[in-house]
């Protein structure tokens, strides 16, 4: 049963790679506007719970439901639609094409969603403005800071104004100064449009920037604040 | 180590290993094959020195060890038949290689392709033209080649006017070099087809580059110095170029064996023959893994092993022009000149200048194929998102595509300027045949008793099937008799014709005749003038053949009543060259020196196999006559399998190629996978990079395919000129290239699409 006015909920996740189980039977909401810090030591399963409730991988059991959806019975294409208008996403490192500039790659999910380039490269010079990293516009990621390429990547996941946004890890590599800076400026915006975050960390530092947190521990879930 | 790591790194590794070693395999074994051709060629010139002697400078007088010997070649359906007749003089004849003991009379052996080919229904007629018993098979000692159609047969009737009498096999010639034109096709053929090879060693090394890349950081983290990674990255390489050289050696071993079935140019050679020279073969053993080496240390210069990874080390080069265009330019520069310079030396100098000059311009391309790519795609903007991520990745880095696409446009522009070369030539045998073979005309010349036996020959031409009209003569060389201090051997020669009145009539206009009148022919030739041919005069019936030669005058004087008769113009519009005609009663044809039957006959073309009833007709008459006819073009044929083989030879380059750049392209996905995966996170459809895919191999391969073409058809333009052909551009040709180039980026861009979706699964964001 999904909780009530959950934006995004799971139900009895499992997944498991080959023979070890990766979740068991987790549950997880969020709620529009909340942010949710997905805790946990290495190997629990927090990034597969995350893949399986943006939709990029399908679980072997339970179900998750987005508004009016449920996204274990949506085709790979819809899904993929689905991620192309409603989800937005920050990784640890690796995520933006390093041959368009900065502000190509911010435009980027804009364009795959059909907007024209001038349009989609407006907006996204906005948002670079709001990322406060409008000087790396015309650069490309292999020549600016690992700081400010997280940045460039949370004004990517804000470009399409998604309702939810999933940060896997989004300060893992940067130092403490620049983490805190990118994790006020993603959850400050994720806040100001309303969006769900949920925010994969092994840091409790980083979970602080959160609304709620909870811990996954071998496949399962458990709600710190008493809550599924 | 480095061998070790090849051996047994793994999947990657061995993919590698396998890449490396079939890239330096079909290299050595196109190089090793090419390395045969000189050895190919002196085998076959060889065994036709061996098998040979037409004629010897002191000809042996008949006894036990003779033979009397003559050629007896024909034709039969556009194939060549080499056909020779003997006649031993004694019990102990001598014998030509591949065959045991020489036939009996009426008899003949033959080689297994012509005993094929009498046995098939195609080959009636031929048995009709080859009477003799077939008494057993020619081995291949005695045959040029596993396809070659010869007999040798034992003729009662060979008479000494028509053969040789050798009392050996066996000839000291020289053939005659490789023309220029045909020197420059090996080079250009060599260079278009081992640049593509090159460049697929050059990429199959790079395979599996970032595993590698960080097992070497990983040997540097335990204390390995940056020599000793290279060292190891050597061995890498060394391993799979010493499996390639065995792989090598038996593609070579596999591929000779397609000799005994391939002919070109008139040429098919027996496997056994198609054997490398030795200093080459060893030079090939020692350099392509050289090169296979070379090449992995060449792609470690950028950078450098660091225990905790790769730095890379090169800047961004800014590709420049002008030292691009020295290489074509000078190639442009030493062919140009020589297209002024008309008509064509075959000297060792402008062979040298051809080649060098050919080669040149085609090695330009690869290194004016970098800078186009980036001026060009560094122009591009905007455009859909497939375009843009494609232009980007390119503008970012296009050297390992430039490198892939190098080979093609190689290949291409080599493949281009080769079939204008060949089309330009063939092209002129084409129009000659045209200008020759519109009169369905074909003539036989051999050696002429007396003049019934011509007539009888007449007699059997006309009662052939789809024969409209027979002319023939008794011709021979006349002269002026010879006087103190004046050298005739080295006179014009001037020709009698003897014949009917009514044969005459056909050459030259003879109102009225009667056996034993003489016409002088008018207007009268240079070389009646200059012996004096008129009423009255004497003139020599045997006047020397070569210069410098002396023979016993034979004198004759021409009858006063002579008469001039003007010439003809004849049907087969060839040049009137008779001086004097003369009937059999004025003068007998054993008074003349080596006299021919002339015969010409003019067929009906709807007549099926009309040509090959006369040539039997002409058998039956004297199996020793040459024929000459512009009917069947051998040149087409001959030109047309070039070209065919060219074509196969540049789309297996291409294809090679394709390998090549879906190599590249793997590689660079795989090298991508994390960053393809977040890209699928985000919703990014597979069409989007598909297309991406697509754009990125299309854009370089469309660039190289246009200066392919540049190169080509000014190469092939100016080789054209040199040669003194007509520039014809064989656009089907240039079509299908253009095609087979579509068909590769089209078949890159869907093999490259299943690990493109794989590698965007999201077993690429995971980090644990």
């Amino acid at each position: 049963m999904t909780p009530e006015g959950s934006l995004l909920a799971a139900e009895g996740l499992s997944k498991a790679y080959g023979p070890t189980p990766a979740l068991d039977g987790a549950d997880f909401s969020v709620h529009p506007g909340e942010v949710v810090a997905v805790m946990g030591p290495s190997g629990s399963g927090k990034s597969t719970l995350l893949h399986c409730l943006a939709g990029i991988v399908a679980p072997d059991r339970g179900t998750v439901r987005y508004g009016p959806h449920t996204l274990t019975g949506l085709t790979d294409a819809q899904r993929s639609a689905l991620r192309r208008t409603d989800f937005g996403f920050v990784f640890q490192f690796g995520q933006l094409v390093p041959e368009l500039t900065c502000l190509e790659n911010v435009a980027l999910p804009l364009r795959l969603n059909g907007t024209r380039r001038k349009d989609a490269e407006r907006q996204a010079r906005d948002w670079l403005e709001q990322l406060e990293v409008e000087g790396a516009a015309g650069q490309r990621p292999g020549e600016i800071s690992g700081g400010q390429g997280q940045r460039v990547a949370v004004a990517r996941a804000l470009a399409t104004r998604p309702r939810v946004i999933f940060a896997d890890e989004p300060t893992g590599a940067l130092d403490s100064l620049n983490g805190e800076r990118v994790l006020t400026l993603l959850t400050n915006a994720a806040r100001d449009t309303n969006a769900a975050v949920v925010l994969v960390t092994h840091e409790a530092r980083v979970a602080a920037y959160s609304d709620r947190e909870i811990v996954v521990r071998d496949g399962r879930v458990k709600d710190m604040a008493g809550r599924i | 180590m480095g061998m070790r790591f090849a051996a047994g790194g793994g999947r990657e590794g061995w993919i590698r290993t396998a890449l490396t070693a079939a890239g330096v395999a079909l290299g050595v074994a196109v190089l090793l094959i090419g390395a045969s051709v000189p050895t190919l060629m002196d085998a076959w010139h060889g065994r036709e020195k061996a098998r040979e002697n037409l004629g010897q400078e002191h000809p042996p007088k008949a006894g036990d060890r003779t033979v009397l010997y003559s050629p007896a070649d024909t034709t039969f359906h556009g194939e060549r038949i080499r056909g020779r007749l003997i006649r031993p003089d004694g019990a102990h004849p001598p014998v030509p290689p591949g065959i045991r003991r020489l036939p009996g009379p009426g008899r003949m052996l033959v080689s297994p392709a012509l005993h094929k080919l009498l046995a098939s229904p195609e080959g009636a007629l031929l048995r009709d033209r080859l009477h003799y018993t077939t008494a057993g098979v020619i081995g291949d000692e005695g045959l040029q080649g596993p396809q070659e159609l010869t007999y040798v047969a034992q003729s009662d009737t060979l008479r000494e006017r028509d053969g040789y009498r050798v009392d050996h096999f066996g000839k000291s010639w020289d053939p005659a070099p490789m023309r220029a034109p045909a020197v420059v096709l090996v080079i250009m053929t060599c260079v278009a087809l081992m640049t593509p090879v090159m460049v697929f060693i050059g990429t199959s090394v790079r395979f599996g580059n970032e595993r590698r890349e960080r097992r070497l950081a990983a040997l540097r983290l335990v204390g390995a110095d940056v020599p000793t990674t290279r060292r190891i990255a050597s061995g890498e390489a060394l391993f799979g170029s010493l499996l390639g050289l065995l792989g090598g050696g038996a593609l070579f071993l596999a591929a000779r064996q397609l000799a005994s079935v391939i002919t070109l140019w008139e040429i098919n050679v027996f496997p056994s023959d198609v054997t490398p020279a030795l200093l080459p073969a060893a030079l090939i053993v020692l350099l392509v893994p050289s090169a296979a080496v070379l090449v992995t240390l060449l792609a470690q210069r950028g950078i450098t092993v660091e225990p905790l990874g790769i730095v890379r080390n090169r800047p961004p080069v800014r590709r420049r022009l002008w030292w691009r265009l020295v290489l074509p330019i000078a190639g442009v520069l030493l062919l140009f000149p020589l297209t002024r310079e008309q008509p064509w030396h075959d000297t060792p100098l402008n062979t040298v200048r051809l080649a060098a000059g050919s080669t040149l311009l085609l090695f330009g391309v690869t290194a004016l194929l970098p800078w186009l790519v980036d001026a060009v795609v560094g122009r591009l903007r905007g455009g859909p998102v497939p375009w843009q991520l494609a232009v980007r990745r390119l503008q970012l880095s296009s050297g390992s595509a430039t490198r892939a696409v190098s080979g093609i446009t190689v290949a291409v522009a080599g493949a281009i300027a080769i079939h204008m070369l060949m089309t330009g030539m063939q092209a002129g045998y084409q129009a000659a045949y045209a200008k020759s073979g519109r009169i369905p005309q074909i003539g036989f010349w051999g050696s002429a008793a007396d003049w019934p036996q011509t007539q009888q020959a007449l007699t059997s031409l006309r009662a052939t099937p789809g024969v409209t009209k027979v002319r023939g003569t008794v011709i021979a060389n006349i002269g002026r008799l010879p006087a103190a201090g004046v050298d005739t051997s080295r006179d014009v020669p001037s020709t009698v014709a003897l014949g009917s009145c009514a044969e005459l009539n056909r050459l030259v206009h003879v109102p009225s005749c009667r056996d034993g009148d003489v016409f002088i022919a008018a207007p009268a030739r240079e070389a009646a003038r200059d012996i004096g041919l008129a009423p009255g005069a004497t003139i020599d019936l045997n006047p020397p053949r070569d210069y410098g030669e002396r023979t016993a005058p034979r004198p004759w004087t021409i009858p006063r009543a002579a008469r001039p008769a003007p010439s003809r113009a004849l049907s087969d519009a060839r040049p009137f060259a008779y001086d004097l005609l003369v009937t059999p009663a004025a003068l007998g044809a054993d008074r003349l020196s080596s006299p021919d039957q002339e015969l010409r006959v003019d067929f009906d073309r709807s007549t099926p196999d009309a040509v090959e009833h006369i040539r039997n007709t002409a058998a039956r008459i004297n199996p020793s006559m040459f024929e000459s006819s512009s009917i069947d073009n051998p040149h087409d044929k001959q030109y047309g399998g070039v070209r065919n083989a060219l074509f196969l030879g540049a789309v297996i380059t291409l294809l090679l190629i394709g390998a090549g750049l879906i190599i590249s392209t793997v590689e660079q996905l795989h090298e991508r996978r994390r960053l393809l995966s977040t890209l699928d996170a985000y919703g990014t459809r597979r069409a989007t990079l598909g297309w991406s895919v697509l754009w990125q191999t299309t854009l370089p391969v469309i660039l190289g395919l246009a200066l392919a073409l540049a190169c080509g058809l000014t190469l092939g333009a100016l080789l054209l000129v040199i040669t003194g052909s007509g520039v014809t551009v064989d656009w089907p040709v240039v079509a299908g290239m253009a095609g087979i180039g579509a068909a590769v980026i089209l078949f890159v861009t869907a093999l490259s699409l299943p690990p493109l979706w794989r590698m965007m699964r999201p077993e690429g964001l995971r980090t644990e």
